[in-house]
């Protein structure tokens, strides 16, 4: 039922957004916006599926993959190739190669994370997530040192990576982002009974007969595809993976990710859907969708530390 | 490797640790000669002992601030690491991991564009409101989990920290100077010349009352009750010390920009050495924060001589490195 009444919900926010407000070549802009609207559907769908997993295995609910530094190794990579080859390297790079790369970058970097920390010592996701910050801080300061030294103009072009928009998407990034995205999912549909068991934690899992650890590892390279995916293609998307699974944990009424990953895609999309069309018709591009769904998803998130006594 | 050997290692790496306790105000004279010395005009010991009128110059205007600024800054994130992570029961807790940093940037940033003409003080007035403000409201936020999770606390300061920083990009994109922002939120001492560094000095007095009030912060650390039944007044405790940290922090980012990892990686190592007790371990930590700082800066001046690396790149990998290796030996 909820299902349907959300995906309801979800097709008129995006009938509005592509039909609200014509121009005068229609075709043009209708193509834009079904780019855009493709972008918001596959970094969402990214976005949700790779944070609600996170949380099933991190077993806790205000954290995203971003903790990791997937993000951080995405804006330093950015940052490097414009002081290594300036903005002209984009240009021959194609939008597509760029994203290609990114993932490639993304995922080596999570296969060097993985493995330096968790070949000897199983799968303990606090020391990982402990190492990933602690890299995200040491990364983030290198990006800085990078910015520094690169011209005003091609800042401009890096902070538009540093910043989540579904502006300017080519229709294969979109294809290549679909395949991410469709690729952990087609995996995840025979396993959700599996991923409910790998959420009671290890010790129940085990007695249960899930090979732990092994539903793990391979959890950890869904997310790390998922997230990668997400990241090259709209940009850091901090808090909103917090914001996409609690509010799906609340609309799904069970923990059951036979519902809760489907309905967070759905409200994934639609909080994109509505960040766009406010910006567009309410603050008159005032402000950018990035910066709009980054302070709601923080407020968000503040409250729910503050109204959940216990999160962990 | 048989465990005689073993034996034997341990014993030496534990008198290698003694000595450089025993060694670390040696260390720490030398490494001020040194960043004395190091630097693109070179004084070589003659200059430093006989200096002409230039070298004079060069040592009064520019070298003797940037090692007073060093050694404060590292003195003062030192300690401030270490009293949040007594406010906070968490060793994880340091000014970049609580928001306190991100909050001293924003107030700075709100001077800024609101008074566009406001001088220093006025700057480090808002800085320090803004950093106690949300040092308060972290305090408050923590209080309310039921579970501290050791881990949980630095994530949900960095995402505190993220939120504070967003708010601060907001405003600095409306006013068109991010990278400005970005330039002088990285931690770099090669803008420290006499006339614009003298506000580090606030340092001094923050270190003293720290010191005065060691004891009371131990207590604290404790926990609430605990302190509360042995006759402390807590919540003026914990005020105090988030106001000390704000007042430190806030004088630090606005003469040197952020410097990551200080107030995270000194105090664990201190206690690794001399345990918990802010009284004792107060000269300690001190020492080794300047240390490293002085260290860092003195690595950063040469590896590119005679350019320089901005602090906030070494101290962040140097002081990442360290950490990363603290909690993989705490694990094992």
């Amino acid at each position: 039922m909820r299902f349907g009444l959300i995906l309801l919900l979800l097709a008129m926010l995006a009938l509005a957004y592509v039909l609200w407000g014509g121009a005068v070549p229609p075709e043009f802009i209708l193509q834009r916006r079904l780019l855009r609207l493709g972008a918001m559907v596959a970094g969402g769908c990214c976005i949700a599926l790779s944070s609600i997993l996170f949380q099933t295995v991190a077993r806790n609910r205000i954290l995203t993959p971003a903790v990791m530094g997937y993000e951080a190794v995405y804006l330093l990579f950015q940052a490097l190739l414009i002081l290594a080859f300036g903005a002209e390297s984009l240009r021959t790079l194609g939008a597509a190669g760029n994203m290609v790369l990114s993932v490639l970058v993304m995922l080596g970097w999570s296969v060097g994370l993985h493995v330096c920390l968790l070949r000897r010592r199983g799968t303990d996701i606090s020391l990982l997530l402990l190492a990933g910050l602690v890299l995200t801080l040491v990364i983030t300061s290198f990006t800085q040192f990078v910015q520094l030294r690169i011209s005003p103009g091609e800042f401009a072009i890096f902070q538009s990576f540093a910043q989540m928009s579904f502006d300017g998407i080519t229709g294969v990034q979109l294809a290549l982002a679909a395949m991410a995205v469709c690729f952990p999912a087609a995996l995840l549909v025979r396993r959700m009974a599996v991923l409910d068991v790998v959420a009671m934690g290890r010790e129940q899992a085990l007695s249960l007969g899930v090979d732990h650890g092994r539903e793990t590892a391979l959890i950890l390279g869904l997310i790390a595809l998922l997230t990668a995916a997400s990241t090259s293609l709209i940009g850091p998307s901090v808090f909103m993976g917090v914001f996409v699974a609690n509010i799906a944990y609340q609309l799904a009424g069970s923990h059951h990710h036979r519902r809760t990953l489907p309905i967070g895609c759905l409200i994934a999309v639609a909080a994109a859907l509505l960040a766009e069309l406010l910006v567009q018709h309410l603050f008159q591009f005032a402000t950018s969708v990035g910066l709009l769904i980054n302070l709601t998803c923080g407020i968000y998130f503040l409250l729910l530390i503050l109204r959940k006594r216990s999160v962990s | 490797m048989t465990v005689p050997v073993a034996r034997k290692l341990q014993s030496a790496a534990a008198f290698w640790r003694q000595s450089a306790q025993a060694m670390l105000p040696l260390i720490f004279v030398v490494l001020c000669v040194l960043s004395l010395a190091v630097g693109a005009g070179g004084l070589g010991p003659e200059g430093l002992l006989r200096p002409t009128s230039e070298q004079l110059l060069i040592l009064t205007a520019s070298r003797l601030p940037r090692l007073a600024a060093l050694v404060l800054t590292g003195v003062g994130l030192a300690v401030s690491g270490v009293l949040l992570q007594l406010i906070l029961r968490n060793r994880f807790a340091e000014p970049a991991t609580t928001g306190g940093m991100e909050a001293a940037k924003l107030g700075i940033l709100c001077a800024i564009t609101v008074l566009p003409a406001s001088g220093p003080l006025l700057r480090m007035g808002f800085a320090i409101a803004f950093c106690l403000a949300a040092s308060l409201f972290f305090v408050a936020l923590l209080q309310r989990l039921r579970f501290q999770d050791t881990i949980l606390v630095p994530v949900i300061g960095l995402m505190f920290g993220g939120i504070l920083g967003a708010i601060a990009e907001f405003f600095a994109l409306s006013q068109n100077n991010l990278q400005s922002m970005q330039s002088w939120m990285l931690g770099d001492f090669s803008r420290v010349v006499q006339g614009n560094y003298e506000l580090i000095y606030l340092i001094l007095p923050v270190v003293l009352l720290t010191y005065v009030f060691a004891q009371r912060f131990t207590l604290a650390a404790m926990g609430r009750d605990l302190a509360e039944s042995l006759g402390l007044r807590y919540r003026r405790m914990v005020l105090l010390a988030l106001l000390l940290v704000s007042a430190t922090v806030s004088a630090s980012v606005i003469t040197v920009g952020t410097v990551p990892f200080v107030g995270l990686v000194v105090p664990n190592l201190v206690a690794i050495w001399h345990g918990d007790n802010l009284r004792q371990t107060l000269p300690a930590v001190a020492l080794t924060g300047a240390v490293l700082l002085l260290a860092c800066d003195i690595f950063g001046r040469v590896v590119i001589y005679p350019y320089e690396v901005p602090i906030g790149l070494t101290v962040g990998a140097i002081g990442g490195l360290i950490f990363l290796l603290l909690i993989l030996r705490v694990r094992r």
